[in-house]
C-alpha cells in the first residue's frame, strides 16, 4: 500500500516538473488525488473549488470566456443565460487554469464542462440547463435567487400586444 | 442513418448501458463526431430514472460509462423515465 502511494507521488512528480509547476499531482481518475492530497491549496483544490461556485449566485465553469466561448456546449450556456437577461456572473475558462479544469470535475463528481452553479449547488451542464430553459425550471430556479428572468417581461410583452 | 449499421463504439456504449441498466425500455447511443467515436449522444429510459432529479439521472450514466467517457472528448445525455 505505501509502496503503491508512493509511486503515484513520483510519477505526479514527474508530471509536474514536466508542466515546469510545483503543483500537486494531478489524476483523472475519480477518488484517486482527492481527499489525500488537497491539502497543497492549489487553484484546483476542493477548498479553492468551493470558494470559486459560493462567490456569486450564478458560476459557470467554461471553455472560453462570455465573450468569447470556445466550445458550442460553453456558447449554448452563455447563450441561455443572455436569452434570460443574465449577465451578471461568475465565469471561469477552465483552458487558462488546468488545475482548477481537473479540480472542478473532481469537485461535482461530473467529467464534463460546462459547469453550471447556482447558489453553490451543482445544477448541470448544457443539456441539463437547456431542458430547465425549456421546461420554464430555469425561471423559477433564477426567481429563487432573486433573478428576474428577462423572459418573463418578453412574455408581458407579448399579451400587451 | 441506417439504423442496421453501429460503429463499434456505439455498439460497446449499448451494451454497458444495458449491463448497468438492467431495467431500461430504451437505450439508443449516437455517435455524434462522424464516426470517430470523441463525441456520443445518449438516451436511455428506464424505470430506475423514477423519482430521482436530472442531474442524478445523468450522474448515474456517467457512473455507469466511467471507464469509457474518459477517451471521449464530450457526451450528451438524455434520461426520463417511462410513462406510468
Amino acid at each position: 500500500m505505501r509502496a503503491a502511494v508512493r509511486t503515484g507521488w513520483r510519477i505526479g512528480a514527474a508530471a509536474a516538473a514536466l508542466r515546469g509547476r510545483a503543483g500537486r499531482p494531478l489524476s483523472q481518475a475519480a477518488g484517486e488525488g482527492g481527499t489525500g492530497e488537497e491539502g497543497g491549496g492549489g487553484s484546483g483544490s476542493r477548498e479553492a473549488v468551493e470558494r470559486l461556485v459560493r462567490e456569486h449566485p450564478v458560476v459557470v465553469f467554461m471553455k472560453g470566456s462570455p465573450a468569447q466561448p470556445l466550445c458550442g456546449f460553453s456558447n449554448a450556456v452563455v447563450q441561455i443565460l443572455r436569452l434570460h437577461g443574465v449577465e451578471d456572473y461568475r465565469a471561469h475558462d477552465v483552458l487558462q487554469d488546468p488545475d482548477l479544469r481537473q479540480g472542478i470535475k473532481n469537485y461535482s463528481n461530473w467529467p464534463t464542462i460546462p459547469q453550471v452553479y447556482l447558489n453553490g449547488e451543482f445544477v448541470g451542464g448544457c443539456d441539463i440547463l437547456l431542458q430547465m430553459h425549456q421546461n420554464g425550471d430555469l425561471v423559477e430556479e433564477l426567481k429563487k435567487l432573486g433573478i428576474r428572468s428577462a423572459l418573463l417581461d418578453a412574455e408581458k410583452d407579448e399579451e400587451k400586444k | 442513418r441506417s439504423f442496421a449499421s453501429q460503429t463499434d463504439g456505439e455498439s460497446r456504449l449499448a451494451r454497458v448501458l444495458r449491463e448497468k441498466f438492467p431495467r431500461a425500455s430504451a437505450i439508443k447511443v449516437v455517435d455524434i463526431s462522424g464516426g470517430c467515436g470523441a463525441m456520443y449522444e445518449i438516451h436511455i429510459e428506464s424505470e430506475e430514472f423514477r423519482e430521482k432529479r436530472t442531474v442524478q439521472q445523468h450522474q448515474m450514466v456517467n457512473q455507469a460509462l466511467s471507464e469509457e467517457i474518459k477517451h471521449m472528448h464530450g457526451l450528451r445525455i438524455f434520461t426520463s423515465a417511462p410513462k406510468p
